[in-house]
């Protein structure tokens, strides 16, 4: 693979991690919960493009399952699952937030900031001549620190799994920027997991709605007597 | 002499192109909405036949308006027009890239939208001061989101003077794909939308009470100032769409003033408008205009859109 090919390469990752990134925006931006999950799907297939991309730059080719696996479970099963259980419990909407829209855009603005200065100085320790597909490592940073803000601040159940798996993309990115992915039966092992996770919980949801008339998690607290 | 044909006479032409440009684009948005509707709309050069009416009509003064209300029409149109002779459009360099750059045109801008909101109060009408109040809130939002958009660019090119952002980016085409460009040119574009009073934010085709903002403030307007205001207002349109393009992706710009670039750079500059502002009614057709409280959200995002862009540059570089 010739350097200006490498670099094109480069140029389309860095184009798909800020698509990435994006998408976790517009998902803290958002209120649809339909949305979310599309969000997740494009987020996801995104993501499926950039581990192709490193295949394609670098000859890693093991992480070609991992790509296929990427776009097959999280872009297209995850989604598919999530939407019937929406649309069995029929609720569309988020409507309560811990802290309102447009300062959660701000404080996950900052949060890039924080993620890159962090990953700054993870890169700065390893050698100088690292990979274009290194400077993603920031970005993937940032993903895991807004999928647990989307987590903390949301408070419906499928919010919350969204945000589970936008910051189990942020593993798989980080994963990719570093050391070009896990080992195989590593990666394997985590779609698995987290389709049977999600499978379980949209059956979770379904069970808390079916109690609470609410997937509210703060309806939860009820519980404890 | 040549400091007439190189400078005064380019520069007369390019106000000229935005001044007559202006109502056309705007007479194709409404076609587009109007196609979209299944209406047969009226025809693209109505905009024209308005402004022509409104200037031989009679101008009707509140009798406790001030001086601020009849000056404001000449003032925002001079300031307007100042704008359309600093923004790219056909042919770099800019023939007056010396007096200002981009950052004299964002506070041109704030010129202009400050003397209207003032006239919003001056008439004492309740829906000019609710405009005025409304207009301003809503720029407080947006001129950050527009400097940092503007300052992407600019930080990319290592310059705030347009002829240098638009030559530095003609010479590196690869950097028109840079996700950090990318990025600011949509936080721009939904800044265009709100500063132009497109739909997601303000409706410019109605005079409903609770919604409009920028129509609020220039109600008691009538004859040849609500000419100029208008006026105003679709040359703001075409100078944002001219830095959309231009500033972003200035392909087909004419770098010499040979006839045979300038006709180059000038299909150039009129396909690129013409697809933005297709661009823009079908955005305007296919949203649903958001309610007030709603809009600082949206807003917001084209903040943190331009901001990412900004921390992309320096995490991913130009």
């Amino acid at each position: 693979m010739d350097s200006t090919n490498l670099q094109t390469v480069g140029l389309l990752i860095d184009i798909f991690a800020a698509a990435i990134l994006v998408t976790a925006f517009l998902v803290v931006s958002s209120r649809s919960l339909v949305f979310y999950i599309r969000l997740f799907a494009l987020q996801s297939f995104f993501l499926g493009i950039v581990a192709f991309l490193v295949v394609l730059g670098y000859g890693e080719t093991h992480i070609l399952i991992a790509a296929v696996l990427t776009i097959a479970v999280k872009a297209i099963a995850i989604p598919f699952v999530l939407s019937r259980v929406i649309d069995r419990i029929n609720v569309h909407k988020e409507v309560d937030f811990s802290i309102n829209i447009t300062v959660s855009l701000l404080l996950c603005g900052g949060m890039v900031i924080l993620a890159d200065s962090v990953a700054h100085s993870i890169l700065d320790a390893q050698r100088a001549d690292a990979p274009a597909v290194s400077r993603v490592l920031s970005v993937s940073i940032a993903m895991m620190l807004i999928g647990l803000f989307i987590m903390t601040t949301r408070k419906k159940a499928i919010t919350q799994i969204v945000g589970l798996l936008t910051m189990e993309n942020g593993v798989f990115l980080s994963g990719l920027s570093i050391t070009y992915g896990m080992p195989l039966i590593v990666e394997v092992g985590i779609f698995f997991d987290i389709l049977v996770a999600v499978l379980i919980l949209g059956v979770f949801i379904f069970r808390i709605n079916k109690t609470f008339e609410s997937i509210s998690i703060d309806s939860l607290r009820s519980l404890r007597e | 002499m040549s400091d007439v044909l190189t400078f005064v006479l380019p520069a007369l032409l390019q106000l000229v192109l935005v001044l007559v440009l202006a109502p056309l684009i705007c007479g194709i948005i409404g076609k587009t909405k109007a196609r979209f509707q299944h209406r047969q709309g009226a025809g693209i050069l109505q905009p024209y036949y308005d402004l022509a009416k409104l200037l031989r009509k009679e101008v009707v003064i509140s009798s406790v308006a001030s001086w601020v209300f009849r000056c404001t029409p000449y003032l925002v149109f001079a300031s307007t027009c100042l704008i359309a002779l600093l923004v790219p459009t056909v042919v770099v360099p800019l023939p007056l890239d010396r007096v200002g750059d981009i950052i004299t045109v964002i506070s041109l801008f704030a010129l202009g939208r400050f003397f209207v909101a003032l006239v919003g109060l001056d008439t004492g009408s309740a829906f000019g001061g609710l405009g005025a109040s409304r207009e301003m809130s809503i720029a407080s939002i947006i001129e950050p989101a527009m400097m940092l958009a503007i300052f992407t660019a600019a930080v990319t090119a290592g310059s705030t003077n347009l002829s240098i952002i638009v030559a530095k980016l003609s010479s590196t085409p690869a950097s028109m794909m840079n996700p950090a460009h990318l990025l600011a040119f949509s936080g721009l574009f939904i800044v265009t939308m709100a500063e132009t009073g497109r739909i997601p934010v303000d409706n410019p085709d109605t005079h409903l009470e609770l919604t409009m903002i920028h129509e609020a403030m220039i109600l008691e307007y009538s004859g040849r100032y609500l000419a100029f205001v208008e006026w105003s207002s679709q040359m703001k349109l075409v100078i944002f769409l001219a830095l959309l393009s231009n500033m972003f992706f200035p392909l087909g710009m004419a770098a010499s003033m040979s006839p045979w670039a300038l006709c180059v750079g000038g299909a150039a500059f009129f396909a690129k408008v013409i697809v933005l502002a297709a661009v823009v009614a079908v955005v305007e057709s296919t949203n649903a205009k958001l309610r007030l409280f709603r809009v600082p959200e949206l807003l917001m995002v084209a903040f943190i859109l331009s901001l990412l862009a900004l921390i992309l540059y320096f995490i991913i570089g130009a």
